[in-house]
């Protein structure tokens, strides 16, 4: 299977403290991945050196087929590339309406000239009613975003990232918070949004991560330390050792 | 299209009829077109408030919409006043001048005529070379082009090093300040070519209408005030409406996010910046006219702090806000420190507004900060229920 992201030999310190260590990481252009690991092990700092907020130290990371390096561009440049990514605290945008939330992350020139001349078309109203159908939010349309769940919340984030189209999902502990319920309902549209793009989930959940069924990547200090299904990671006997077996100790 | 834009902002058709009503009745009631029951001298007051209204809406769309709390905006204002006024000071002068040297029995030669002109000019600043900056002063058409120009590049140039490093907040407020208190304290050097601590003087006299009085000047460039806010709160309004906005606003509310979202965040502010500036420039080459003079001590830093007050207590965040409080506060604001307003004598001390007035507003804004963050603007908010 070709590859969509590769992520290689990456290494970033703060202040001496290695978050990231040496870590390569590859991902299919379809199909879920999660990522667990216990607190520090860098999961975040993976997502904001795939995202361009933070610069490694050494390393690659090459996206494509045409294999660009990611290092070096903005937070925006590589957003309009296809990387898409959802904050672990769901960040909408509290003072517009679902419908202005999910207008803004759809896929259209994002120049200032362009959004300033910008005119609504049928064809985007069309697009954003599907979106708000798949999260369940189209009687919330014109709603204020401020006003909804928590969880709604996390679904409109995860629809504005469905809106700007994008070929790989960076999630972040998309059920922290939610009821059963609302779990099997994100689990259920990260799974659709899997079938023609990658999706990488981060969790420290493992009930929901067993619930995605999918192939998991444990991050310990910066690197990988186990890699397959849910069942062969944690039968691994160095995954218990630092993560599980800390867990439940 | 223009009427969808209407139906969708009734706020905009409102404002455009309060602001055709007042226009009018001021009109018919000054003493050059009506009946003479506002002063000149008032007319020229007010028409300078609306000025002060365009350079708040200005503020309002770049800081209560798009964040920037910029504590600079009366630089670009002040600049505008500077441009139209060396077109004013120049032309005035140099009629002067050919009149006064029209007796003679030799016609005086061009360099003999300018550097009469430069003597009447710079002679209070021990000069009387044209500065390089003034090659254009003898062309209202280019001046004109300076009016927008000129607070247009400074705007572009210092936004572009600002945003591009990523400052924000209280940084770039800092920034602000300090960009306006250079540029005030380059001009109060008389060697800075704009006439040092004096300023230019005498812009109430229009060149070429020697003959026309006051009332009918006032009167005049009240109309084009109120013509140059109303264009403003359209053009403003249309920007801030639709999807710009929604960037704009959440570029305000959440600058990561957005900057996720694949928008560069940093051309929004630079476009948002600019173009309130450029306003707010238009803004000063309306006012100084009818003020009669523009000093450097116009765009000291505190000028803009009242700038930001103003819109503060006016409601930010909604254009009519700032239209409000600019025009509350600078009006009671002459009002108190005009002698206005009767002193308050409690025995032991009398309170003069004149010295009371900062104390009142800084109060006033520390309470509409605390209590009321919506402003007087927020008041709309109970008479209208907005349909979701």
């Amino acid at each position: 299977m070709p590859t969509l992201l590769e992520v290689s030999g990456v290494t970033v310190s703060f202040d001496g403290f290695r978050a990231i260590n040496n870590l390569s990481i590859q991902f299919p252009p379809t199909g879920l991945r999660a990522i667990i690991g216990p607190n520090g092990a860098g999961k975040t700092t993976f997502m904001d050196i795939v995202t361009g907020k933070t610069k490694p130290d050494e390393g690659h990371v090459i996206w494509g087929e045409e294999n660009v390096s990611l290092l070096g561009l903005s937070e925006s440049d590589i957003a309009t590339r296809g990387i898409g990514r959802k904050f672990q605290k769901p960040t909408v945008f509290e003072a517009q309406t679902v419908r202005q939330n999910l207008a803004m992350a759809l896929k259209n020139p994002r120049s200032p000239f362009a959004v300033l001349t910008h005119r609504k078309t049928a064809e985007n109203a069309a697009k954003i009613e599907a979106i708000a159908e798949e999260i369940g939010l189209t009687d919330s349309l014109t709603r204020i975003a401020g006003e909804l769940s928590h969880g709604q919340k996390q679904w409109l984030e995860i629809g504005m990232l469905l809106a700007q189209d994008p070929r790989l999902l960076l999630v972040d502990e998309p059920a922290a918070g939610m009821t059963v319920e609302e779990r099997e309902k994100t689990t259920d549209i990260l799974r659709r949004a899997a079938e023609t793009r990658s999706v990488v989930v981060v969790e420290h959940d493992m009930e929901f991560v067993r619930r995605l069924d999918c192939k998991v990547t444990v991050l310990h200090e910066g690197s990988v330390l186990a890699e397959g299904s849910l069942d062969h990671v944690t039968s691994d006997q160095t995954v218990i050792d630092v993560y599980l077996g800390r867990g439940h100790a | 299209m223009q009427n969808s834009f209407i139906a969708r902002n009734p706020s905009v058709l409102w404002f455009l009829a309060a602001l055709g009503l007042f226009t009018f009745g001021v009109t018919i009631l000054s003493e050059a077109t009506g009946l003479g029951l506002i002063s000149t001298s008032f007319v020229k007051t007010l028409g300078k408030t609306l000025c002060l209204c365009l350079i708040a809406i200005a503020m309002d769309v770049v800081w209560g919409y798009c964040g920037i709390l910029s504590l600079g905006h009366f630089a670009f204002f002040g600049i505008g006043g500077y441009a139209i006024g060396m077109w004013l000071m120049y032309a005035r002068t140099e009629t002067i001048v050919l009149e006064s040297l029209a007796g003679q029995n030799i016609p005086a030669t061009p360099q003999e005529i300018s550097d009469a002109i430069g003597n009447q000019i710079f002679g209070v600043v021990g000069s009387s070379d044209f500065p390089a900056i003034w090659a254009f002063a003898d062309s209202l058409v280019l001046q004109l082009a300076m009016v927008v120009l000129m607070p247009g590049l400074l705007a572009l140039v210092f936004g572009w090093l600002a945003f591009r490093s990523r400052v924000t907040g209280v940084y770039l407020s800092i920034l602000t300040q300090a960009m306006t208190l250079a540029l005030s304290l380059y001009l109060f050097q008389n060697d800075s070519g704009l006439r040092g601590n004096n300023g230019l003087s005498g812009l109430q006299n229009i060149p070429g209408f020697e003959a026309t009085p006051q009332a009918t000047i006032s009167i005049i460039f009240f109309l084009a005030s109120a013509f140059a806010l109303g264009a403003g709160y359209l053009f403003f309004a249309w920007v801030i409406s639709g999807k710009m906005g929604s960037v704009v606003q959440g570029i305000r509310d959440n600058e990561a996010r957005v900057r996720f979202l694949g928008y560069q965040v940093e051309s929004y502010k630079l476009f948002i910046f600019t173009i309130t500036a450029i306003v707010s420039g238009i803004a000063g080459a309306l006012y100084y006219p009818q003020a009669g003079i523009i000093n450097p001590g116009e765009i000291a830093p505190i000028a803009s702090i009242y700038l930001a007050v103003w819109v503060a207590i006016g409601g930010r965040g909604r254009l009519y806000g700032a239209v409000i409080g600019a025009a509350f506060v600078s009006l009671l604001s002459s009002w108190f420190t005009g002698g206005g307003a009767p002193n308050v004598n409690l025995g032991f001390y009398t309170i003069q507004w004149t010295d009371w007035w900062l104390v009142l507003l800084g109060l006033s804004f520390v309470v509409v900060t605390l209590y009321f963050p919506k402003g007087i603007g927020g008041l709309f908010d109970y008479l209208v229920r907005k349909p979701s």
